[in-house]
């Protein structure tokens, strides 16, 4: 859809004078062909998955892998059917998105108010920057054996390692979001008489709003992707419990019906997530 | 208290008095002087515009005046009053529009009469009529990368308008633009400065530009900074076009000349040292 728009731009000018007809005259252009034209986008945009899955299915029927450890897409799916009547696969569910979503909440409650500390005084970066770049670089799966050994391997433990694992993307964005703020608009609003309070809260803020966002974006990311790995090395429920103790008692079918919900859930966090990115980010283009 | 001695028949708005501004250099830790010894005064409504070689110190005058930075020395006065920050009583219009991305046009004017205080039930009303005093409505829902650079340029004057400052100031506003798009707005911007009487300074690198716009022209030398000559500019009609009338020419040519010699000083300057723009 994106490019809807670009067709309806002209150039006005020499210098990034470009700006959009009314909304009225595109549209009158595009109201026959616009059927065919998302149809053969989404054909296009499908074909790899759909082969995807279809090879799945013929693959292992024709033995070119292994049923058993492939199984077809057909049985991987019956066996996610009786996970999803059984009730089973509702609360290993409930138990990752739980934890994702707690540890991903805490992220942003304390990441962008810290960013925006950094990003705003300088005393503050030069105090925590240092430490901050230490911490960036050690991998948050380096220090999983670390929270399970202080915090326990219950929930406490799993959501820090997400929460840790979420703040970086939010945390450097944030600080990047304050610092590169077009200088002239900063000037333009200080020479409009404001002190540093309103400029932060008129001129700053909603300048970042969109790099941060990215970055809560990515966090979402990885809140899933980094919790699936704590699953795995201990707990008693959640998908990527339900991956690893399937594969370990020989279930293959229901091994895959997890990684197919967590890939599906990841999918689908990050499109909720880029949906509302949009929405406040529509200056942005 | 000067003022009575040497009163004429105008006001004096601002007074630049001797003013010199130093920058320091980072690297070097020494000092590089981009003004010295400035001194010129702004008459009360009157269009000045200020010509000069590039890197001479003309965006460096127009911040002090707008309170932006302080000089080295000397000093600055509007209305008697010294120069000690920004304020609502003089407006800046920059080159680069400078709107907020985030804003609409509409709410980007309101910004000016929020930041003044203005009551929020008239800021609306009050952004709607300068939109249209630079002939923008039935844009005010647009966003600034909605439309084209003489129409940001149009909501930036509007914006610097609506909060009623005393004084525009004016930093080669329509640099940016196509050559078309300029003169129709050197021609508007004369409207509403006969409109609304404001005292105008205005910067531009364009000859042309100064002689048809300002009063009076200001030329400055080559760095560091100083007030070369000022020059009067007064038409017996400015009915038709301006830029055909054979005073036009002369001002131009006199400007010209005084300005030969420090563009040529101020290129062997750049050879030799890279500095901030001003």
């Amino acid at each position: 859809m994106a490019d809807v728009q670009t067709g309806t731009r002209r150039a006005a000018g020499p210098r990034d004078t470009v700006w959009r007809e009314p909304a009225g005259i595109g549209q009158t252009r595009r109201a026959r062909p616009e059927v065919v034209r998302v149809a053969s986008k989404a054909i296009r945009k499908s074909a790899a998955i759909v082969l995807l899955l279809a090879l799945w299915e013929v693959l292992p029927r024709l033995e070119v892998f292994d049923p058993v450890f492939v199984p077809p897409l057909s049985e991987n799916l019956a066996a996610w059917y009786d996970l999803l009547l059984s009730g089973q696969l509702l609360e290993h569910f409930q138990a990752s998105l739980t934890r994702s979503l707690a540890g991903f909440g805490l992220a942003i409650v304390l990441a962008i108010p810290l960013g925006l500390l950094i990003g705003w005084y300088t005393p503050v970066a030069d105090l925590l920057m240092p430490l901050l770049e230490l911490f960036r670089n050690t991998s948050a799966v380096a220090l999983l054996p670390v929270f399970i050994l202080v915090l326990g391997l219950g929930e406490t433990s799993k959501i820090t390692f997400v929460l840790y694992a979420c703040s970086w993307p939010i945390l450097l964005n944030t600080v990047s979001g304050v610092k590169t703020v077009e200088p002239l608009l900063i000037k333009s609003a200080r020479s409009m008489g404001l002190g540093p309070i309103r400029l932060f809260q008129k001129v700053i803020l909603p300048a970042a709003v969109p790099t941060i966002f990215t970055g809560v974006r990515l966090a979402g990311a990885y809140s899933i992707l980094v919790l699936l790995f704590a699953e795995m090395v201990g707990a008693k429920a959640g998908l990527g419990y339900l991956i690893q103790d399937s594969q370990s008692s020989f279930r293959i079918t229901d091994m895959y019906a997890g990684i197919i919900t967590i890939s599906v859930l990841g999918l689908l966090f990050n499109l909720l997530l880029l949906t509302v990115e949009r929405r406040f980010s529509t200056w942005r283009t | 208290m000067t003022a009575t001695l040497s009163e004429t028949a105008t006001l004096t708005k601002i007074d630049i008095r001797n003013v010199t501004k130093d920058f320091e250099v980072r690297d070097t830790g020494g000092a590089f002087t981009a003004l010295r010894g400035v001194s010129l005064d702004v008459r009360e409504g009157e269009f000045l515009t200020l010509v000069g070689p590039s890197g001479c110190g003309k965006s460096t005058l127009l911040d002090l005046v707008a309170g932006l930075t302080g000089p080295t020395a000397g000093e600055i006065t509007i209305d008697g009053t010294p120069i000690t920050g920004p304020g609502l009583d003089r407006g800046i219009v920059f080159q680069q529009y400078a709107l907020f991305p985030w804003r609409t046009a509409l709410a980007n004017v309101v910004f000016g009469l929020e930041a003044k205080g203005v009551p929020r039930r008239e800021r609306e009303g009050r952004a709607r009529e300068y939109l249209g005093l630079v002939g923008l409505t039935g844009f005010e829902e647009r966003y600034p990368h909605e439309l084209s650079g003489g129409m940001r340029q149009r909501v930036a004057i509007a914006r610097s308008l609506a909060f009623d400052p005393d004084v525009l100031l004016m930093d080669e506003p329509f640099a940016a633009l196509d050559a078309q798009t300029r003169e129709s707005l050197q021609e508007e911007l004369l409207g509403i400065w006969g409109k609304t009487g404001k005292t105008v300074i205005f910067i531009t690198h364009g000859i042309d530009e100064a002689v048809y716009l300002g009063q009076r022209v200001a030329v400055m030398t080559s760095r560091p900074g100083r007030i070369k000559e000022v020059v009067d500019v007064s038409f017996d009609s400015r009915e038709g076009d301006l830029r055909a009338d054979p005073r036009f020419g002369e001002y131009r040519h006199h400007i010209w000349t005084l300005l030969r010699d420090e563009v040529a000083a101020a290129v062997v300057q750049e050879r030799k040292v890279a500095v901030p723009r001003g």
